[in-house]
């Protein structure tokens, strides 16, 4: 037996062991042994390298789903030198196929047997044959992680104006915040194998609420009330009041006292007749009622007491008809 | 759905406040150009957990301490989410050590249960889990009271704005620096605020070889019938009875509504008592018409076929119902935008700057001015007085401050965006289970305020208009399991004044016994003669046995001497009451209008255990009542 492997493990695997079991298992049926078995973050910080032209079989053994799988790119170059020309990489998935193709690896899906699992073979330097891939994934890919890594799509980019309605500017900022990734990219990717760890807890179905398996949300509020950042400077100064839905205090009835006054003014300003009524047109200049100029203009612009609150602003051009907003319960 | 972004802004809201905070956050970030994905609490995808780096929480409290429902649950009505995820018990001390937390809280310290929300979140995710906390969270108090606000004069706005500042200035900091359109790394700039921030998709008119397609319209009433698609789990409803319970003089409107499923497949809907009816109601024709009126450069193309530029919004696939098709402006107002509702501070934040028709200012360029500088200071005063007081107060409607403000213009594109959209409402069902024939008890919300015109309920008053065997109507059933098959083995002491009768009588329906005594009904009102709803059948019931019947009249001296209130009758008959809670295992089952009357009642049991069952004190009382509750035998549904 010439043909050596290695075996690189998630560190998650630790609770599924059988896995490595099995996959000990496959190497013997397909003719290899593996010589070296490594924590896959050990290799991704460094404190394990690796050395070039080295295995015929690398598998990557990780508890996530291969549509879920989460590698380091940066990775994939590392075990493309050390395998040897024509080496197999198994364990990884098409998310990660646009870097398969870059780094020289021919993906192979599924052999002429049934039984031949998913690969990727590294091919002849410098000759990489021309291979069509398709850019779609599947729909339950991971839209962002595609996203990076295709080169045509749009990083984020200083706005472009356009003007979709006169006076006005429009402008498209970034869906994604790529420029937050600069930072965190490389802070990511070494994290990636601690939180991929806790991947298994993510699936909301995978169990019953049975009692016991959730904490009881009424133990999370225990009297401790901990610490509360306190504003530091209150910028408006008035409390807003506003009676309860069951008022008790009688500001409730000052509330309804005031709408009452109000709407006896309305009253008052609806009962003109006809000819009052043009009198009160405020369309015609030197007919304006109220010597602050602001009651046709709404109750956004009248005064506390004006006798108009409550009604629409007046419009150009039309006389106002109080009756045809009135209303009653 | 659109690609989670590694800055989450997530809420959970009960009448809006919070949503709309987090929506001017949102807005905010991204005018720094700091890209970032808003949703409710509940809908927020487990597996993208990993994915995330910041996460912003703002949370309301509800009435008895409750996280809101779109914290526990997503938009499809589903208790599978990811706070369901949250309280598992294996999860590692480590779980969310990835993650940079804020926390903002929204309560009301004249409830005893203040800004408990949050705690609970803030408790399990940093305490329990491990997120890294950024600041301490802010607790905002409507009282001014408590929390971060106390005794400082300022309302929770003030509270927000600080959580809003922290944020901003946290990450400007960290990240000084972005990335311009050729990766070079350049100064992070704001952009302007009169600048508006293109949606991730809009609408744009389906263009077929260059003609557009048009929906014929007549009267501006569209013909064709329309259908919702996309949320296969709505269904639609045939009206069979819409009947004033109130008598004609009394000032509330409540009905009788019964409805029952079109699908006549003849599958029973499955349902049980303390379930509801979520209902998707629409805009009337008169409202749209006036809307396109006044945003009159909508009118050429109201009745065009419109797609999205990249596909469903978020905001409107989370509310579910479906999507109306044929999608037009017409029917978009009409059955998913909000234009009665009351615009908040996010809508003026979005749509100041379209304030620029000088034509339909009277006084020309100045009253534009004043238009745009009006709109502006409440989209971006901190002192939301102002605000409160043109829009809050007299409950003005969106449409009634596009009627004040001619100056806007709005582009259709982007209404999805700008303007709110039209939520479900919830009523519990008043039939007995599986019954066919769905049952609610409904308030037809009506008030007055300083504006001429009468303030309806969109959802009720929409309701009140179905005529008998239309067959529009859209719902979907909630089943809350609120009651535990076994309890209905066990008396029961049901409290419901005013329409919080309706789940009782589905209680009542279910329960076939006719054991004298088995359940107890203490119903209240105003007037027996003007809003007791159902006395026929309660008192039928009475006398059959079937319940015994304890009514209240708060206003009817005549008929109701010694006691007012709900909690007055559990007093008089406290011996008895009493026994039947401690001795006899009895359900308590209470329901109604939220606020003081549910804490009347509790204190009042806590009262009655110590004076007819040897509770020594208040704690060992409440610890009773606690223990009820826990084991789902202390029930209430207040709204």
């Amino acid at each position: 037996m010439s043909k050596i492997g290695l075996l690189l493990i998630h560190p998650a695997i630790s609770t599924t062991p059988e896995m490595v079991v099995n996959a000990k298992a496959s190497a013997e049926q397909k003719g290899f042994k593996f010589v070296d078995q490594y924590l896959i973050n050990k290799v991704n910080d460094g404190s394990i390298k690796l050395k070039n032209d080295n295995y015929d079989v690398i598998r990557y053994l990780t508890p996530e789903k291969p549509e879920d799988i989460k590698f380091p790119k940066k990775l994939i170059e590392l075990l493309k030198n050390s395998l040897k020309v024509n080496g197999v990489l198994y364990g990884l998935s098409d998310v990660y196929k646009i870097d398969a193709v870059i780094n020289g690896f021919e993906i192979v899906n599924n052999g002429k047997n049934d039984n031949d699992e998913y690969h990727w073979i590294k091919t002849q330097e410098n000759h990489v044959a021309p291979q069509a891939i398709s850019l779609k994934t599947k729909t339950n890919f991971s839209n962002e992680s595609n996203k990076k890594s295709l080169p045509s799509f749009k990083k984020a980019s200083l706005p472009t104006f356009k003007k979709a309605t006169p006076d006005v500017e429009i402008v498209k900022t970034a869906v994604i915040t790529d420029d937050l990734d600069d930072d965190l990219d490389n802070e990511n990717e070494n994290d990636i194998f601690s939180n991929s760890s806790k991947a298994r807890f993510l699936d909301i179905n995978d169990d019953d609420d049975a009692d016991g398996e959730s904490i009881d949300e009424d133990d999370l509020v225990d009297g401790k009330i901990g610490n509360v950042s306190m504003i530091i400077c209150g910028k408006t100064k008035t409390k807003k009041k506003k009676a309860c839905k069951d008022c008790t205090c009688g500001m409730k009835e000052e509330e309804e006292q005031e709408v009452n006054r109000i709407r006896s003014q309305q009253e008052k300003v609806i009962k003109f007749t006809e000819d009052e009524l043009t009198e009160i047109d405020f369309t015609i200049d030197g007919k304006k009622v109220g010597g602050c100029g602001s009651c046709s203009l709404g109750d956004a612009f009248r005064c506390s007491g004006c006798p108009y609150l409550g009604l629409p602003a007046f419009k150009p051009g039309e006389v106002i008809n109080l009756n045809s907003i009135s209303d009653d319960l | 759905m659109s690609p989670i972004n590694k800055i989450v802004i997530l809420y959970g809201s009960e009448t809006g406040n919070s949503q709309d905070f987090a929506t001017v956050l949102s807005q905010k970030l991204k005018r720094l150009h700091f890209a970032n994905t808003l949703l409710p609490f509940g809908d927020f995808e487990p597996n993208d957990l990993l994915k995330i780096k910041y996460l912003f929480i703002l949370v309301s409290t509800t009435g008895q301490g409750a996280l809101p429902r779109n914290v526990h649950e997503n938009s499809d009505g589903s208790k599978r989410t990811f706070w369901s995820l949250l309280k598992k018990r294996n999860l590692p001390e480590t779980f969310l050590n990835h993650i940079n937390v804020a926390f903002f809280g929204l309560g009301d310290s004249s409830y005893p249960q203040f800004n408990y929300a949050v705690r609970k979140l803030h408790n399990r995710m940093v305490n329990q889990l491990g997120a890294n906390e950024l600041f301490d969270r802010l607790e905002a108090d409507e009282q001014g009271m408590a929390g971060s606000n106390k005794n400082t004069g300022s309302g929770v706005e003030a509270v927000y704005f600080e959580y809003e500042r922290k944020i901003l200035s946290l990450l400007r900091s960290k990240y000084p620096k972005m990335k311009d359109s050729q990766g070079n790394r350049v100064e992070r700039t704001e952009i302007d605020p009169s600048i508006y921030l293109e949606p991730n998709s809009y609408l744009k008119l389906i263009n077929n070889n260059t003609t557009t397609t048009t929906i014929d319209s007549v009267n501006g009433k569209s013909q064709s019938s329309v259908i919702f698609t996309g949320d296969d789990s709505v269904k639609y409803g045939e009206v069979l009875v819409n009947k004033r319970l109130t008598s004609k003089d009394h000032f509330q409107d409540v009905r009788q509504f019964i409805f029952t499923d079109c699908d006549n497949s003849g599958s029973k809907p499955e349902y049980y008592p303390g379930d509801t009816v979520v209902i998707y109601p629409c805009n009337s024709d008169n409202d749209v018409d006036a809307f396109l009126q006044n945003q009159d450069q909508w009118l050429p193309i109201a009745d065009k076929l419109l797609e999205f530029t990249n596909g469903v919004p978020d905001s409107l696939r989370c509310i579910g119902g479906g999507i109306v098709q044929p999608l037009t402006l017409r029917n978009l107002l009409k059955y998913h935008i909000d234009i009665k509702s009351i615009p908040r501070t996010s809508f003026f934040i979005k749509i100041w700057q379209f304030a620029t028709d000088v034509t339909r200012m009277e006084r020309g360029e100045e009253q534009l001015n004043d238009q745009r500088n009006k709109l502006k200071e409440f989209a971006y005063d901190e002192d939301m007085q102002e605000l409160f007081d043109y829009c809050n107060r007299p409950r003005r409607s969106i449409l009634e401050v596009l009627e004040d403000f001619l100056s806007l213009r709005l582009p259709w594109q982007f209404c999805l965006d700008y303007l709110p959209l039209i939520q479900p409402r919830s009523y519990s069902i008043s039939s007995g289970p599986c019954d066919p024939n769905i049952e609610l008890t409904v308030a037809i919300v009506k008030y007055k305020t300083i504006l001429r015109t009468i303030r309806k309920g969109v959802c009720t008053t929409y309701m009140s208009q179905l005529p008998i065997g239309d067959k529009t109507l859209r719902y979907k059933i909630r089943n809350n399991s609120l009651i535990k098959k076994e309890k209905f083995d066990d008396p029961m002491i049901l409290v419901g004044p005013g329409v919080g009768l309706a789940p009782l009588l589905s209680v009542i329906k279910m329960s076939n016994a006719n054991e004298q005594g088995k359940i107890s009904l203490l119903y209240g009102c105003r007037f027996k003669d003007k809003d007791y709803l159902y006395e026929d059948l309660l008192e039928e019931w009475d006398q059959k046995g079937k319940i015994r019947l304890y009514p209240v009249f708060s206003r009817d001296r005549e008929n109701s001497p010694d006691t007012k209130y709900v909690q007055d009758m559990l007093w008089k008959h406290g011996p008895q009451m009493t026994e039947l809670l401690v001795k006899k295992n009895a359900l308590f089952f209470l329901c109604g209008s939220s606020g003081r009357m549910p804490l009347q009642v509790r204190i009042t049991i806590v009262e009655m255990l110590k004076k007819w069952s040897g509770f020594v004190d208040d704690s060992s009382a409440k610890q009773f009542l606690k223990d009820m509750e826990k084991n789902g035998r202390y029930i209430q549904e207040t709204w």
